[in-house]
């Protein structure tokens, strides 16, 4: 296997973790709170158990996830399971162009096989209840909004990758756990208003087990994820550059 | 500089290294050296081992102890 394929394969690995455990609470979240009063037309299950615990929750779930990849494959391949972070690398230069397409389909297929997985572990409930933790505009929340939710949300991620990762100067050893610890936060706060992907391959993942397992369609959202996430992260590897230079 | 070793033995010859790890001089006979691979870089990058080895030397008691 040449390392290429190697290093792709550990992108696939890493995104569908992510993708199990990170979407997967969100679904298990709905599921547990079916038939639960929801407060206020905001609220489509969750946050109707515990509030905004419920994101610290399922933002914990992602940082854990994101930690433990990180920890585990950063050093084989970079561990971007991102897209977005993948393309602000090579727009900046520090990714090689003929490594991004492989880069970015092992992380498609890796979170969709992440999907696929939870739907068989948990069952139907997780489709056509927990949706396999899709994100989704919240109610109220427009097409424009949802993605500047998701620029600025990515955009801090990037941000933060820069800054710890990226430039040698940092302390390196507390990456894992300060980038999914960042992604935790992001949740908590946009959770309720995009869903709070900061990813194309992580909304990819459950849209496409929900169109073929028996779930909603949403991938009339799909360029929310796409377009927000990979903006908000070039925009963030650019401003860091233009900052420390 | 002399051997330390050798010293310990009542031999007095010249060193022709130093240990890394201990910081004693060694001559020939009292000394392991070996090309180590280097490795650069980790995330968000894949880390690359480097083209070449760099040479490490070490006395022949830090090198069985670091053999375990």
């Amino acid at each position: 296997m040449s390392d290429l394929m190697k290093r792709s394969l550990a992108e696939l690995v890493g995104t569908f973790i992510l993708v199990f455990f990170g979407p997967g609470a969100a679904a298990i979240t709905l599921m547990i709170a079916k038939g639960a009063a929801k407060p206020n037309e905001f609220n489509i299950g969750i946050g109707a158990l515990g509030g905004l615990g419920d994101w610290l929750g399922i933002g914990l779930a992602f940082a854990f996830a994101i930690t433990a990849s990180i920890y585990a494959l950063g050093r084989i391949s970079g561990c971007h399971i991102n897209p977005a972070v993948t393309i602000a690398l090579w727009a900046t230069k520090r990714f090689p162009t003929s490594e991004v397409l492989p880069y970015i389909l092992a992380q498609l297929i890796g979170a969709a096989l992440g999907s696929f997985a939870f739907a068989a572990v948990a069952g139907i409930d997780a489709v056509t209840v927990g949706g396999l933790g899709a994100t989704a505009p919240f109610p109220g929340i427009s097409y424009a909004q949802a993605t500047l939710a998701e620029f600025i949300g990515t955009f801090l991620l990037m941000f933060v990758i820069m800054g710890i990762a990226v430039d040698s100067k940092a302390p390196q050893q507390f990456a894992g756990l300060i980038i999914g610890l960042t992604v935790a936060g992001i949740i908590i706060t946009i959770g309720n208003i995009s869903g709070s992907s900061l990813n194309p391959a992580r909304t990819f993942g459950p849209y496409l087990g929900d169109s073929l397992i028996g779930g909603i369609n949403l991938w009339n959202f799909f360029p929310i994820y796409v377009v927000g996430p990979i903006a908000g992260a070039v925009f963030a590897a650019f401003l860091y550059d233009y900052l420390t230079k | 500089m002399k051997c330390y070793i050798c010293k310990e033995q009542g031999m007095d010859t010249d060193a022709v290294a130093i240990c890394i790890v201990c910081g004693m001089g060694v001559c020939m006979d009292h000394l392991v050296r070996e090309e180590i691979e280097l490795w650069e870089g980790g995330y968000p990058f894949p880390a690359k081992k480097l083209k070449k080895t760099i040479p490490r030397i070490l006395c022949t008691i830090c090198h069985d102890a670091m053999e375990g």
